[in-house]
């Protein structure tokens, strides 16, 4: 991840949806993104040119934005027709980023079109979300990363954030998943908490 | 056999390339129906090895056009939904009522300021009269407002006329009912005529009442009786011990309405005659 006088920012063509520019660089916002937010906190999973993405709940396509700047290919998914259209735009003009409107509950549909990933990325307001990166797993190669954008109020507007963030762990736990570093997004995202998980190899037959 | 958006490839990595425009490539991922228990993601290298390109770079700039291509077949699918337009043409409406109303209030204000004499009390001057008073006043710059918040009124007045006009055309048989303007106004609040058509009778009643229903549940506070269907002249004029089920009988007979709308999309007179027949007797009974 490149940082200027520590301040995260990503190369490519700017102007996505009015960030700053700084020496030629696009400056990627902490309270704007959360995985922005997660490298501020405790450095995250770091993309490279090689690697393919699959990134659920790509909503406008401003964090899609900073990722494909990074990364190799981006399957972008969103369900919602109207910030479709904005991703739209934004895929227009990074030729690494696929747009695919579909529905990360149901992962049958967009199956046939998603290639094996290196980094699985989560951010969907829905009550299920370990629920939903289970589900999309199969698309995870051996060794890739998940990280999971959890937002707790989705969850359930009455509990303890930190009831839910255990919990979550243990399903992903459940689910095959090693949660190797958890933060919460603290100043950046209230009662968001990023985990960033890789998947246990399955036991040798 | 696992299927993928550019050809089907069976067991021994046989691949059977699938038509390769883009248009029948778009509409083939929406007719794989993939069960995610078998499923094997697809690799890249199968697919260039199957011909739909000769490299990652070609693979991907095709990809991306099946995609962008049903993205954009789809989002335009979901704006030609009858009622689409409606929705934002409610929801325009009332936007409308409160920029006027606000507008309104901050000039007479400012009137008021300027003319320490003047009050509105014994007076019945309305909001629309104040405006014009508020219009011959010798600032240009708030008598200038006080056009063109006429103006606005004006806009107001014919896009109410028009959301009337197209709640009658999409949903007839809700709009013999309650009239057009409410009629849209519950499909809004609904989020479209199919929401609605999908309601319980118990919840047409409450829309609009969100606040009392909440805290009734919270806190006992007596449950709200109607909602936006109160707009509707029935409920309103109907005595208040009567009110409520006025807009019982109304929200039952609604829901009937909006599913006529929905599945049948056409008329239905004799429904509608019972129905008003119905619901005028809920109003009489003692």
């Amino acid at each position: 991840m490149i940082r200027i006088d520590g301040v995260l920012v990503s190369p490519g063509e700017g102007g996505v949806y009015g960030e700053r520019m700084l020496g030629g660089y696009r400056v990627w916002d902490p309270y704007r993104s959360k995985l922005a937010a997660l490298y501020q906190k405790s450095g995250g999973p770091e993309i490279t040119p090689g690697m393919t993405v699959l990134y659920l709940g790509a909503a406008n396509g401003t964090t899609v934005s900073h990722v494909a700047d990074y990364a190799g290919t981006v399957y972008a998914v969103e369900y919602a027709p109207r910030p479709m259209q904005d991703l739209l735009e934004v895929a227009r003009r990074r030729k690494n980023v696929v747009p695919i409107l579909g529905d990360a509950t149901a992962p049958a549909g967009y199956a046939p079109v998603v290639e094996t990933v290196d980094l699985l990325y989560q951010d969907v307001a829905q009550p299920d979300q370990a629920g939903i990166l289970l589900k999309n797993a199969v698309f995870l190669k051996t060794g890739g990363t998940a990280v999971l954008m959890l937002k707790t109020r989705s969850v359930d507007i009455r509990r303890d954030p930190s009831d839910i963030h255990a919990e979550t762990v243990e399903m992903l736990v459940a689910g095959g998943f090693d949660v190797i570093d958890s933060c919460w997004l603290e100043p950046y995202h209230r009662d968001h908490a990023a985990l960033v998980c890789t998947r246990t190899p399955p036991p040798a037959p | 056999m696992q299927r993928y958006w550019f050809g089907d490839v069976d067991d021994r990595g046989q691949c059977i390339p699938a038509p390769a425009d883009t248009a029948s490539l778009a509409s083939r991922i929406a007719s794989l129906a993939t069960d995610m228990h078998t499923f094997v993601p697809l690799s890249v290298d199968t697919a260039i090895a199957c011909g739909i390109a000769n490299d990652r770079e070609e693979y991907l700039r095709r990809l991306r056009n099946v995609c962008i291509a049903r993205a954009e077949a789809e989002i335009a699918l979901y704006y030609s939904q009858s009622d689409m337009e409606l929705l934002q043409m409610v929801r325009m409406l009332d936007e409308m009522d409160t920029v006027v109303n606000l507008l309104t209030e901050r000039a007479t204000e400012w009137y008021i300021v300027r003319n320490p004499g003047f009050s509105r009390k014994y007076r019945a001057i309305s909001a629309k009269k104040m405006v014009g008073i508020i219009k011959r006043d010798r600032s240009v710059s708030l008598s200038r407002i006080a056009q063109e918040i006429d103006r606005v009124s004006a806009a107001r007045t014919a896009l109410m006329r028009d959301v009337s006009a197209r709640a009658e055309q999409i949903a007839p048989n809700s709009s013999a009912l309650v009239g057009g303007l409410v009629a849209a106004r519950l499909i809004a609040k609904a989020g479209g005529l199919g929401a609605l058509a999908r309601l319980p009778a118990s919840t047409v009643q409450v829309i609009g009442a969100q606040n009392a229903l909440f805290s009734h549940l919270r806190t006992r506070s007596p449950p709200p009786k109607h909602g936006i269907i109160f707009q509707h002249r029935r409920v309103h004029n109907a005595p208040k011990q009567r009110r409520g089920r006025v807009a019982r009988v109304l929200a039952g007979k609604l829901v009937i309405a909006a599913r006529l709308d929905y599945f049948r999309k056409e008329a239905v007179p004799a429904f509608i005659a019972s129905a008003q027949e119905r619901i005028d007797r809920a109003g009489e009974e003692p």
